[in-house]
């Protein structure tokens, strides 16, 4: 079966600082993959040129065999792609339930079928159902998190991109987490998650894919990757 | 679900009702025989209104802040005044085809501005509004140059001629009404929740299908539409208009009504536009002291009311009525209710 996206020879320079050096990626479909690698070894970077959010160097990006290289933002979420960001986000200034709702408005039409058909159960898959009235604003961090994992999801996509979606939550929270994550392949939602944390990445992927320097030097089944003597080099250093 | 849709329809329709009886009062004025004065005041202050209300959708919902609106305004009065001059085109008429006139205006600016962010918009506005008010001045005889454009034709409607003061006056309050009302409905519609969203986060907007930028190009048409039908109205009221009336000043004052007003809520242009209006008027200050005044104004607006006047009442309101004072999370949740 072809991979739901293919990533090949994908690079990207800021000025003269190379950020991605030809990565190939496929990403299958119905897993949930681990993008792995120390800060700076371009894993956002990797996410920001798939999303549109920045223009590639060189390479291509395909979405189910449609080239998608180098689309805005806003074609990318509507051909399918849902993301979150880093730093949790939603719109602050309006109702968790509206957050939820605009999300939904702009998915595109048709697709999978739509396990979540209102913006409220969309809230209770999350477990925000009790706070739809509140403001995005008010939210502890570890709601607002969530919230951001419901609004990607409001999209619709079949493919959804983690950027370290646990960064700034405590044991309990990423757990909670980490169960609705492994939930959606069986929505029919692959997922991509990046993150550096090997203890989420081991919960949560059964293939890992490690970057350095801007280049893959790993992907594989996990326990086969974290025995890799490469990527130990990277992550505890090389020898003393 | 659809309980739950009419309930909302419901709740949106309660926010528009203060509005309405606002207006239907304002409406009830000729019947104290105001003075030729007052109407005429009253007249402006509506006029600047309708295109408050545009601008309200542009920085309010959308967070766009646009400092030469007074020029779509110009846009619209220029074309109302050169149709009637070259193609006999009377009000009715001109008023579709100067809001279109404004809207190209807008998108014609917009296109270009908006691919810059924040601030520089701000400038980008600020300075089509002075080319425009340069290129009016030195347009010749086609624009009248310094001195400007006469418009002399009637404004009828069913026959009856409107151009009598208190007659002109009901007019603008009807455009008025209309103008809140088509307010209301982009700010309660999915379109005008999408702006909100771009207002709050565009990079999250865009992350979920939202097209940034061609939703901020078009609230700023949306607000040159209502712009450039406020422009007819000046032209056909004051019968002669000229650069300056387009400038940069009448522009800023077009922004410092909105603020002070409060651009979120739908009585906030209303207030705005009637409070800047008559504040001299009431209290008896000459035209540099008024600037004073609304410099004063706006300084306090932004450091203490954020939601503009309205939105501060309100506010204050719901203290008195709840009998504590209220957290300020739960201060713009009341703001965004009364949406």
């Amino acid at each position: 079966m072809s991979p739901i996206l293919a990533i090949s020879g994908l690079s990207k320079q800021f000025g003269g600082v190379t950020a991605l050096a030809g990565v190939d990626l496929a990403i299958e479909e119905g897993e949930i993959l681990g993008v792995v690698g120390p800060n700076g070894s371009g894993k956002t970077t990797l996410f920001n040129v798939v999303t549109g959010v920045h223009k590639p160097s060189g390479g291509t990006v395909l979405f189910r065999g449609q080239d998608i290289t180098g689309l805005k933002p806003h074609a990318i979420s509507r051909a399918g792609i849902g993301y979150t960001f880093q730093q949790a986000m939603a719109f602050a200034g309006l109702g968790v339930l509206e957050n939820v709702q605009i999300a939904g408005e702009h998915a595109r039409a048709g697709g999978t079928a739509n396990p979540w058909p209102t913006p409220q159960a969309l809230l209770d898959f999350v477990g925000l159902s009790a706070l739809g009235g509140e403001k995005a604003g008010v939210l502890p961090f570890g709601s607002l998190r969530l919230l951001g994992l419901a609004l990607a999801l409001a999209t619709r996509p079949s493919l959804l991109l983690l950027d370290e979606p646990a960064a700034g939550l405590n044991d309990r929270e990423t757990a909670a987490l980490v169960g609705l994550v492994r939930q959606l392949p069986g929505h029919g939602i692959t997922v991509c998650v990046i993150d550096h944390d090997m203890k989420l990445m081991q919960m949560l992927c059964r293939r890992l894919a490690v970057l350095d320097f801007g280049s893959k030097i790993a992907d594989g089944p996990t326990e086969a990757v974290l025995a890799d003597p490469k990527v130990l080099e990277v992550y505890l250093g090389g020898d003393l | 679900m659809k309980e739950d849709r009419r309930a909302d329809l419901f709740e949106s329709l309660r926010s528009l009702l203060p509005v309405l009886v606002i207006l239907a009062l304002i409406a009830l004025v000729p019947l104290f025989s105001p003075s030729n004065r007052f109407l005429s005041l009253a007249i402006s202050a509506g006029i600047n209104v309708i295109a408050l209300y545009g601008l309200s959708v542009l920085f309010g919902q959308t967070g766009i802040l646009s400092m030469g609106h007074a020029a779509l305004v110009g846009v619209g009065a220029y074309a109302a005044a050169i149709l009637a001059r070259d193609f006999g085109i009377g009000f009715w008429l001109a008023l579709p085809a100067a809001a279109l006139a404004s809207a190209v205006f807008a998108m014609i600016v917009g296109i270009p501005s908006l691919r810059v962010g924040g601030h520089h918009f701000v400038i980008m506005t600020f300075a089509f509004g002075q080319l425009l008010a340069i290129v009016l001045t030195n347009g010749g005889d086609y624009t009248g140059a310094a001195t400007g454009l006469d418009i002399a034709g009637p404004v009828t409607l069913f026959g009856a001629d409107m151009t009598d003061l208190t007659r002109y006056y009901l007019m603008v309050v009807a455009f008025v009404t209309v103008a809140a009302v088509a307010s209301w409905a982009i700010i309660h519609s999915s379109y005008g929740r999408t702006l909100r969203a771009i207002r709050e986060n565009e990079k999250l907007a865009a992350s979920l299908g939202i097209n940034v930028g061609r939703h901020k190009i078009g609230a700023f048409v949306v607000s040159g539409i209502f712009a450039g039908i406020s422009g007819v109205l000046l032209a056909y009221f004051l019968g002669h208009i000229s650069p300056s009336q387009f400038s940069s000043f009448p522009s800023i004052y077009l922004a410092l009504m909105v603020m002070i007003g409060g651009a979120r809520l739908i009585e906030g242009p209303l207030a705005g536009g009637i409070l800047v209006a008559f504040l001299p008027e009431v209290l008896n200050l000459d035209p540099v002291q008024s600037r004073i005044v609304y410099g004063v104004c706006l300084i306090a607006v932004i450091m203490l009311l954020p939601d503009g006047l309205i939105g501060g009442i309100v506010r204050a309101l719901r203290a008195a009525f709840s009998g504590k004072p209220k957290q300020e999370t739960e201060d713009c949740d009341a703001a965004e209710v009364r949406q």
